[in-house]
């Protein structure tokens, strides 16, 4: 990594693309369209995904290039989490303020067990859907799971397959549903700001993004809300995982399939 | 290896910073010379947090200490936060955002294949992971807030 680092800057064909996907997609600006009583907001950083994705299957785009982009994501997000951290700063009076719905809405991110876990059941899968249904599966989680049960575990897989789709499409997915949800649902914009926070920048960037276009007129409000939540969800989130995330998780599993198989495993984990 | 390393970190934010500036001027409309000033204390900012995050025990990501530094410096407590406010408001959030899933569709399509294979089942779940919670947080936001009487 420290090896690879030191001649990443000098990729000038990465940086360039980069810089006219940013011209480009920028120029485009910001689109939206009604679906029925929601707004589906496009933004530049959508188009930038879609050109970067389909550039790495052209001759534009090598391995190498791929390989060097994976640093400048993370230091980009550090750039991305220094604005949030100046915007959260002049905001810190009103978050004290909401303090307790911030702390007590991380108990919110338990509403994926509730929601996933049952669709994951009914689709047939089977351990699996611990892995896949205990978190949002960031990197803590990811961490989590392969130190209980091992990469080579149904858990695992499950685990890696959420995370995957939620790196590649999960900024995407965010931003269109916060936008929907936040004008289809009574819910209050600030409501949705602090539910945009669950640990992971890109994610929260997206969803509080499609909020600021929707609802500009509170723009700082709705940033501060969402990076303090997110800041929350990162320090809290592997904690809340590992004490009632995954034993929920499991418990609501064996219940839900009370069958043989559930039995099953249970046994030859036991023996 | 340290210096190194801060001097790789301070040419990539610099390329990240520049790219970021311009979409900010074409997106925007904030003229590059006056981000600028914003970017660099932006840049400052993620440096101080890398290096904090170095020096210091323990596993802390240095996320942590970036975001915690832009808080501190802008608080309204501290004298001389306006400047910090001021300056860094003049750098768009969402131009921040563009290179960086520029650079994240790029790497991404060196796993594209792996994931193709997970199929459908692992989409449709994934889906409702994520609105799982985010609809549980945003419930129990609005439960909490309007008690307060804050909305």
């Amino acid at each position: 990594m420290k090896q690879q680092l030191t001649n990443i800057w000098k990729d000038w064909r990465l940086h360039t693309i980069v810089l006219a996907i940013v011209l480009l997609t920028e120029w485009i600006g910001t689109h939206s369209f009604t679906i029925g009583p929601g707004v589906v907001l496009l933004l530049p950083m959508l188009y930038a995904t879609i050109i970067g994705l389909s550039l790495f299957f052209t001759p534009l785009i090598k391995e190498k290039q791929s390989k060097n982009a994976e640093p400048l994501i993370i230091l980009g997000v550090l750039l991305l989490i220094a604005k949030i951290g100046v915007i959260i700063g002049p905001a810190l009076p009103e978050i004290i303020e909401a303090g307790p719905a911030l702390l007590l809405q991380e108990f919110g991110n338990l509403g994926t067990i509730l929601i996933a876990l049952p669709v994951a059941v009914l689709l047939g899968l089977k351990r699996e859907s611990i892995g896949m249904t205990h978190s949002v599966a960031r990197e803590p989680n990811v961490g989590l799971i392969m130190d209980k049960y091992g990469f080579n575990s149904p858990e695992g897989r499950g685990v890696m397959a959420i995370y995957i789709f939620g790196t590649v499409f999960g900024a995407v997915f965010m931003g269109l549903i916060s936008g929907f949800l936040a004008t289809w649902t009574p819910l209050d914009p600030l409501s949705f700001a602090m539910a945009s926070g669950i640990g992971s920048g890109s994610m929260m960037a997206a969803a509080s993004g499609s909020l600021v276009a929707a609802f500009p007129a509170m723009e700082n409000q709705i940033l501060a809300f969402a990076g303090a939540s997110n800041l929350l969800s990162l320090s809290t989130g592997l904690y809340m995982s590992i004490f009632i995330g995954l034993p929920l998780t499991e418990k609501l599993y064996s219940f839900m399939t009370r069958s043989k198989e559930a039995q099953k495993t249970k046994e030859e984990k036991g023996a | 290896m340290m210096l190194k390393n801060i001097q790789e970190w301070i040419v990539l934010l610099a390329i990240l910073g520049a790219v970021g500036l311009i979409g900010n001027w074409i997106g925007y409309d904030t003229v590059v010379w006056d981000a600028l000033p914003g970017m660099l204390v932006l840049i400052g900012i993620c440096l101080a947090g890398l290096w904090v995050g170095k020096i210091m025990p323990g596993e802390i990501p240095s996320v942590a200490y970036v975001a915690l530094i832009g808080i501190l410096v802008s608080m309204p407590w501290l004298p001389g936060s306006s400047f910090f406010v001021e300056t860094t408001s003049e750098v768009n959030l969402l131009a921040l955002t563009t290179p960086i899933l520029a650079y994240a569709g790029i790497a991404i399509g060196r796993s594209w294949t792996d994931f193709v294979k997970l199929g459908w089942r692992s989409i449709v779940v994934a889906m409702c992971v994520m609105v799982g919670t985010f609809l549980g947080s945003a419930v129990i936001a609005e439960i909490v807030l309007r008690f307060q009487g804050i909305i």
